[in-house]
Parts: structure tokens; sequence; C-alpha cells
């Protein structure tokens, strides 16, 4: 009898069955059971894999940070922020990585509004081109540091041998690292505003001619204004991409006695491999470059929403 | 007032002529309309007018002036562009006042012009709004208003009401001729709609290929189309394959006189309206069966089997909606046509817009 | 800007992108060079020293089968993950969108130290084994993928014909196999290509969770760079070879057709500005 009881007011009252559902109506709890697995199992994998390998460590990175062997504790905080060469690699790094998201913009910004308005074929072959080249990083454009601009670097021989005395930037020097991360990040940036050029539609600029503007009158008043935002977006793109940088730092100045230019990344891959006793050192140094990519990357996503906000 | 004059226009994309030898005068004060089929050459008209294309060859003069070598932003031209081109980080009032301010006028002026403005455009309301936070129709006006803001000489609409629905388009249309009126503006109307160019213009240019095939005013282009081109593109009219014999052509009893420089069984087209022709009862009439009736609302359109000439022809019928129940579909009535009302034209040129 | 700024700005901008493949390109087929602007001689003797030497080798060999595998794993974890979240449960998307810009906000360096602490707390043994790698940067490499494909089932409408093939009678798993699969070949192609890149060419995530067990060709590249035991025309050699294999890539997803050549560089996808005006 209690049984059905239990079914009948579920007879009665049908749950409510959404188009397309696979299952019936749970009616028991192993059915509900079916229906969650119907609704989740084939992305379970995935869901484990982001939460076990990426959204755990992260998180026990953080909660790493605020202990040591007597539990809570800001003071690896304290101990990191108050030391010397740890401030250099926090600061050293943001400045790397504002030099070079600038200097990307400043290059970038023009080169992707002339690709951008260039026939399909030609363009695509510039893309391509910007494709491999930003590509083409880590250890092997290290290398070719080296062979362009090292002691007997190609270009350093060139330019000594008609004459004049240069000495290239060292790979491991804050210029010598601005060279190398251009590299990469120039065309990385080209690939990423070009199709933002895209919202400068050409028949505002024939408006503005129609309307008397001229070219200087059309750039200030309309296109980059309305190109500022996406440019500004590229800017944060590349400079929180910058900071991250792991591979080319280590190939340019990870070299151990040359280390010059202390840098987050280099900081903590150096603790790492060498200092066991420091884990906890990196471990915060870890937490604070996490949470410049993350701030960096939330004011990229507010540029974003103020860049689109004339064509919503 | 001012007159726009174009002699042998000519504009080639590679090898696809985009222009070929226009001719066109607009007097003072005047709104022809371009009307033609898509890809005909009506945007590339008004680009030229425009300086937003280069013609190849042949002359555009505002005023008597040639503006050959005249660069667009000197040119006394308004224009609104199919898409609007609305800057979209500036309000409508900013909008309307960019053609102001980038000629340098004071502020003062800008600001009492942008007034009057957006009071004869009736976008007091949307002045502060950006162009993604108003409507279509909106939008077109606020076009209008940054073209005439600069009180041009010649207004240039490329057209300005196709991105809108049916009802805002009719109401938009009577809106733009009341501006155009009020500020006696010289105006080149681009549209593919005839009933639009008809409404709107003093005169229509019916196009094709790159050339203006008719000019003339609406109710004669309407009447006496000059070309098969004009006479199938204007208005929906019955294209009746027809046999010259004996120096003349027959439509049932109808007899027409072959035009000049016919011979014998030279193929024509007749072109004549559905509303020209008739039911009759006269046994010497063209019998025909009714295949389809069609609901247009104030019309009703038989569609009509006949045999002429020994091969099948289809007639359109046009008759008041109420009368149109006493032709069920398969029955078989006679109709007439009044020769006067028939235009002939060679069969190699017969034209399917 | 002017025609010729244009010109020269463009110019300059290939030679800066140029220089140093050429270089490196010379210095893998070089004899000597020391003290001129070009190689004093050519030999393709670092092509065979390479060929030869059993650690390149058996990093070379890492290196694939770790590209491969992670992307295998890609391919058969987010697929489905995303067909699911496009036709039944839209819940899933938001967890997946949270997952794929990790990868993206936060250096490798600091994920893979973060699954390395974690290992060392859980599983101890199991630091600096190949598996840990494989799925380490299974994890990283998943956006790549799942921007490629979410990219391809948006395109095509999937959500759409999923319905007309239920209303045919279709099972998911033959509307999976039938249909999805073969709509969005492109979007797996340029997915694949894109985790296979990034996979094989990955520095920071090795160094960090294998050490100096044993070496992937990135670790291999790094000592050759920086131990000075004078590798360094073998090493130019590994990167023509790498950058060749990525070259191909690249090649083969343009020979396809329709997707951009621009789809490769690597992350350039992330939040990308496209949303068109109007
Ligand atoms: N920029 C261009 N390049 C090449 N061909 C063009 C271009 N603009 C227009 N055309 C061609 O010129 C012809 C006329 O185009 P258009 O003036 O835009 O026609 P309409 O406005 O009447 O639809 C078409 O065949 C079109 O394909
Ligand atoms: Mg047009």
């Amino acid at each position: 009898m209690a049984t059905h009881e239990t079914v009948t007011p579920d007879r009665m009252t049908p749950g409510p069955t959404r188009a397309g559902d696979l299952l019936p109506p749970a009616r028991s709890a192993f059915g509900r059971l079916r229906e969650i697995a119907g609704l989740w199992l084939p992305a379970l994998p995935l869901i484990l894999v982001i939460a076990l390998l990426l959204l755990a460590p992260a998180l026990s990175l953080v909660i790493g940070s605020f202990r040591d062997a007597s539990g809570f504790s800001i003071d690896p905080w304290i101990r990191v922020i108050t030391r010397r060469g740890d401030q250099a690699a926090i600061l050293t790094s943001l400045a790397l990585g504002a030099t070079v998201a600038t200097l990307c913009t400043l290059v970038g910004a023009p080169v992707a509004w002339v690709i951008s308005r260039m026939l399909p074929g030609r363009r695509a072959a510039w893309l391509a081109l910007f494709t491999v080249a930003g590509n083409f990083g880590g250890i092997g454009l290290g290398f070719a540091y080296y062979a362009i601009l090292g002691t007997v670097g190609m270009l350093t021989l060139a330019i000594q041998g008609v004459g004049i005395d240069w000495v290239p930037p060292r790979p491991s020097s804050f210029g010598g690292l601005v060279i190398g991360y251009l590299y990469t990040n120039v065309p990385l940036f080209v690939l990423l505003t070009i199709p933002s050029m895209g919202a400068l539609r050409d028949d505002w600029w024939e408006a503005a001619q129609v309307a008397s503007a001229t070219r200087a009158q059309f750039w200030r008043r309309v296109g980059l204004p309305v190109l500022a935002p996406f440019i500004a977006a590229g800017w944060l793109l590349i400079f929180t991409w910058s900071i991250g940088i792991y591979g080319l730092a280590y190939a340019l100045a990870g070299g151990g006695a040359a280390m010059t230019t202390p840098l987050i990344t280099l900081r903590i891959g150096d603790i790492l491999a060498t200092d066991f006793t420091e884990t906890w050192r990196a471990n915060v140094l870890s937490v604070i470059l996490m949470a410049i990519a993350i701030l960096s990357l939330l004011a990229y996503r507010v540029t974003l929403r103020r860049a689109v906000r004339w064509f919503r | 007032m001012s007159s726009v004059s174009l002699r042998g226009v000519v504009k080639r994309y590679g090898s696809v002529t985009a222009l070929d030898t226009v001719d066109l005068d607009v007097a003072s004060g005047e709104l022809v309309a371009l009307l033609g089929p898509s890809g005909c050459g009506k945007t590339t008209l008004l680009r030229t007018v425009a300086g937003l294309e280069r013609h190849d060859a042949g002359r555009v003069a505002i005023d008597d002036e040639d503006l050959s070598s005249v660069p667009t932003r000197s040119r006394p031209i308004g224009m609104v562009f199919q898409s609007y081109a609305l800057f979209p980080n500036l309000t409508v009032r900013q909008n309307i006042a960019f053609p102001l301010e980038v000629r340098g006028r004071p502020a003062a002026e800008v600001r009492r012009r942008v007034d009057e403005m957006l009071d004869l455009c009736h976008l007091g309301i949307q002045a502060d709004r950006y162009p993604n936070q108003i409507s279509g129709g909106q939008a077109q006006r606020c076009a209008l208003g940054r073209a005439l803001a600069a009180s041009p000489k010649v207004l240039l609409l490329d057209e300005p009401l196709s991105a809108l629905d049916a009802l805002v388009r009719v109401r938009l249309r009577d809106e733009i001729r009341r501006v155009q009126q009020q500020v006696r503006i010289t105006t080149l109307y681009v549209t593919h709609d005839q009933a639009e160019a008809m409404a709107i213009a003093d005169r229509v240019a019916v196009m094709n290929h790159g050339r203006i095939e008719q000019l003339d005013h609406p109710a004669a282009i309407y009447d006496d189309p000059s070309t098969p081109f004009s006479a199938a593109f204007v208005g929906s009219r019955n294209a009746v394959p027809v046999v010259v014999r004996d120096g003349e052509v027959r439509i049932g009893p109808a007899r027409l006189p072959a035009p000049v420089g016919t011979a014998g069984t030279d193929r024509l087209v007749a072109y004549f309206r559905p509303e020209e022709v008739e039911l009759s009862d006269d046994p010497e009439d063209l019998p025909v069966r009714v295949e389809l009736v069609v609901f247009l609302g104030p019309v009703t359109r038989l569609h009509l089997d006949a045999e002429l000439d020994g091969g099948p022809v289809r007639f359109h019928l046009d008759l008041p909606s109420r009368q149109a129940a006493a032709h069920p579909v398969g029955s078989l009535r006679r109709i007439r046509i009044d020769p006067s009302l028939v235009r002939l034209f060679p069969a190699a040129t017969e034209v399917h817009p | 800007m002017s025609t010729a700024g244009r010109r020269i700005l463009l110019g300059a901008i290939v030679v800066y992108l140029i220089l140093p493949l050429v270089a490196v390109f010379l210095y893998s087929v070089a004899t000597v060079w020391q003290s001129r602007i070009l190689p004093d001689g050519y030999t393709l003797e670092h092509y065979v020293a390479v060929a030869v030497d059993p650690r390149v080798q058996g990093a070379v060999l890492r290196s694939l089968a770790l590209a491969v595998l992670v992307t295998l794993i890609d391919i058969a974890i987010v697929v489905p993950a995303v067909f699911w979240a496009r036709v039944r449960n839209p819940r899933i998307r938001p967890i997946i969108e949270v997952g794929a810009a990790i990868p993206f906000a936060l250096p490798w360096v600091v994920i893979a130290f973060g699954i390395d602490r974690l290992v060392g707390e859980w599983a101890p043994s199991w630091q600096t084994t190949f598996p840990v790698l494989v799925l380490a940067q299974s994890a990283i490499a998943f956006p790549f993928f799942y921007w490629a494909v979410d990219g391809a089932m948006a395109a095509t409408g999937i959500a759409r014909l999923t319905e007309a093939a239920e209303t045919c009678g279709a099972r998911p798993i033959q509307i999976l196999r039938r249909i999805v699969l073969p709509i969005i070949r492109t979007g797996v192609a340029t997915g694949t290509v894109l985790v296979f890149a990034v996979s094989f060419g990955e520095f920071a995530l090795a160094r960090i969770l294998v050490g100096s067990s044993y070496d992937t060709l990135p670790l291999w590249q790094a000592q050759a760079l920086l131990r000075t035991d004078d590798q360094l025309n073998e090493l130019a050699v590994t990167t023509v070879l790498s950058f060749l294999v990525l070259f191909a890539l690249a090649a083969w997803l343009v020979a396809r057709g329709r997707s951009s050549g621009a789809s490769l560089a690597a992350g350039a996808q992330v939040g990308t500005p496209t949303e068109a005006p109007r």
C-alpha cells in the first residue's frame, strides 16, 4: 500500500519534461541517478580533468601560500614581499610585461590595420607568416637570439664588419629579453587585433569624407575612439601573456650565473629546480603571478565590454 | 539651388562596366529616383557623384562646375548610406553636428543648426542616444539629418529604406519627400523598389546594365515604357510572345499594326498590364481557362491559359476582388485587350527582371 | 598611412620575422661560424649527428609520444563534453569555460608547480613520471581543442541538426558518430594541430614536472643551449626539425582549406574580440 501511495501522486502530476529529454521523468532514486548521469556523464572526464588538474592545483597553491609549519600564517607572504630579490623579480616582471606590451601595441596596431585592409589573398599570406612567427618561441627562439645577436651572432658580425663598434644587448639583460619577447608577441598582437580592426567599417570613413572631414579628423573623432578599447584589450592580453613566459626567459636568462634579470617565472623555476627548502617562496611567488594574471585578465574583460558597447 | 549634370560617365571594375556612358541632368530642387535591379550600377552612379569612386571617362558637374578633380570632402554634397554609416561612438546629436564641426563652424551656430535638424527629422527625444540605442527608422532619420546639416547643394540617398520593414518604409518615404521639399534640395535617390520610386520622385531614371534606359515622369514611365526593359521592370506586365503576320500582330481578335522596321514572321513580345485585360462575352474574343486565382487585396489576379498562334500562352488579368468569386478555377471565359495599350518590342531583347 | 610608409613598415617586419629562422637554419648546416656574416662552410653532418644521437632520439620520441597521447586524450574528453553541453545540458558549459580560462590566465609554470605539489602530496611515487606529464599537458592544452571544436559546432548549428536527427529516431551515440563528428571535422583538425603543436614544444610544464629524470625535446634543447658542451649545431638541427613539423601541420591545415592560418597562433583565439558590428 505504502508503495502505491508514493507512486500515485507521481502519476497524477508527471514532472515537467523538457523537450528532447532522453529519459522518462524520474520515478525512483535509481531513476533520478540515471537522469543525473544522462545529463552529466559524457562531460564527466573533462570535468574531472578540470577539477583535479587545473582547479585543485591552483587552489592548493593559494592555500599553501598561507601556511607554514605551524598552520595558517601570512608569514610566507611577508617574507617574500619584504625581500629585495623577490621585490625585484616582481617589479621586473611587471616592467618587462608593460614594456613588451607597449612596444607590441606601437608596432602591431598599425600593422594590423594595414593588413586588415588588404585583399583576402594577400592578407592570408601575411597571416600565415605571423602565425609561423608567433609559434616560433621557447628554446628555439632563444637560440636564434644567440645566433643573431650573440657575441659572434650574424647581425653582430655584420654591424661590426662595417666598422661600427657595437655590442648587442646581452640576452639576459632587460633589453635582450624585450627583443626576444617582441619576436613572438608582435605577431600575436597582430593576429589578436586584426579581427577587431573590422569593427571600423569602411563606410564610416566614406561618411566622414562626405561630411567634409580630413583623414586626421576622422581618426581623432571616430577611428581611434572606436578602436582604442580593442587595442587596449590587446595590450592587456600581451601583458598577461608576457609576464607568464617561461621557456624563452629560461633560454635567454636562465643560465644560473648569467641570471642578471630577475623574473618571477625564473625565480619559481629556479627554486623548484635547486632549493627544496625554499618551496614556500616559489609558492607565494606563484600566487602573486596568478593574481597579476587574473587581475589583468579581468581588466581585459572590462575593456572588451567597453569596446563592444557601441555595437550591441 | 543647384543642378547636377553627368555627361558620358563611364566606370569600369576590371571587366565589369558598372556605368556605361551615362548622361543625366537633375534640375535644381528636383528629386530624381534611380530605379533598377540589383547590380545595375545605381550605387556606383551615386558614389561617382559623391567622388567616392573615380569615373574612367565623362564629366560630373554640380552647378556646371566640373568635379572630376575635387575630392569628396570638398564636394557640396550630403549622403545617406544604405547602411546609414552612423558613427557608433557619437550620439545622434554629435553625428548630426559632425559635418559642421569638422568644417570649424562656431559652436553657437552648430548648436542652432543641430537643433533645427533634430526638429526637421523629429529626433528631439533621441538626440542623446547612441546609434545602437535607436530604431532603424530613427537611425535613417539621423543619417538624413547628418546629410543635410551642412546645407549641401545636392543630397544623395542610397536605398535609404531598404533596411526597414514595410510599414515604416512607407511612412519614412513620405517623410523623406516632405523634408526634401521643405529644404528644396536637389536629390538623387537610389532604389530598386518601383513603387517607392514612383511615389517619391519628380522623375525616374530606369537603369539596366550600367545604362539609363528611360528618364521620365513617373506616370510616363508607367504608361509609356520606351524600352522592353522598362516595360518589364516597371509594373508587372503581361509579356506575350507574338508573331508578325501580314504586317500586323494579332492577339485574339485584337489587331495591331506591326512596328516600323519589322518584317513578316518576326517574333515580338507584347507588353500590357493585367488591369488592361478585360473579360468579355463576345464570342469573337479570345477563349481562356482560369488556372489560378490569386487574392492580392483590393484586386484579385486571374491566371488564364489560352492558345495563341498555335502555342500555349498565359495571361494575367486583374479584377476588383469583389467580382472574382464569379470566376473559379476551371471556368472558361473570353478576354479582350485594347490594342492601344499594348507595347510591342522585339523578342530577342525580352527581359526578365 | 602613405604607401611608402606602409612598404617600409611591412618590409621591416618581414626581415625581423624571417631573420631568426634563416639564422637558425644556417647554423644547422654550418661547419664553422665564427667571424663572418655567413658561415665559413656548409655541411650536413650535424643532421647525421642528431639522427644517431640516442639522447636526442629518446627526447624526440618522448615528445612525439607526449603530443600524440595528449591529442588523443583531448579529443576523447572534449568532444563528448562539448556536444553534450550544446545539445543536452547547457549547465556543462560554464564549467568548461572556467576550466578553459585557467590555462590561459595562469602561467603554465604556476599550474605545473601546483600539479607537482598535489602529486607530491597525494601520490609521491608518481612524481616526475611520464603519465603525470601527459595528463597535465592534456589539461593545459584542452582549451585549444575546446575553442576549435566549439566554434565548429556553433558555426554549423549542431543543436538544430541533433534535434533533426532525433526526430529521425537516432540515438545519441549514432548522432555523435554519424552527424556531429563528420560535420565538425574541420574544427577537430584545427584543434588537433593546435594541441599537437603546443604539446610537442612545451617547455615549462616538462621542466617543472620532470626535472632531470628524462628528456623531452625542449628539455634537451635547453640543456644543449645552456651547457657549454658545444652542441649548438645539433640544437640548430632540432630547432629546424621541430619548426618543420610545426610548419607541415600548419600547411596541412591551410591545405584542408577554410581554417585560416591564424588559428594556429597559440592561444590567440581566446576571447578574441570578434564581435562584429551589427
Ligand atoms: N568595388 C567594386 N569592385 C568590383 N566590382 C564592383 C564594385 N562595386 C560594384 N561593382 C560591380 O559593379 C556593378 C554595379 O554595382 P552597384 O553600383 O553596386 O549596383 P546596384 O547598386 O545597382 O545594386 C555590379 O556588377 C557590381 O558587381
Ligand atoms: Mg546598391
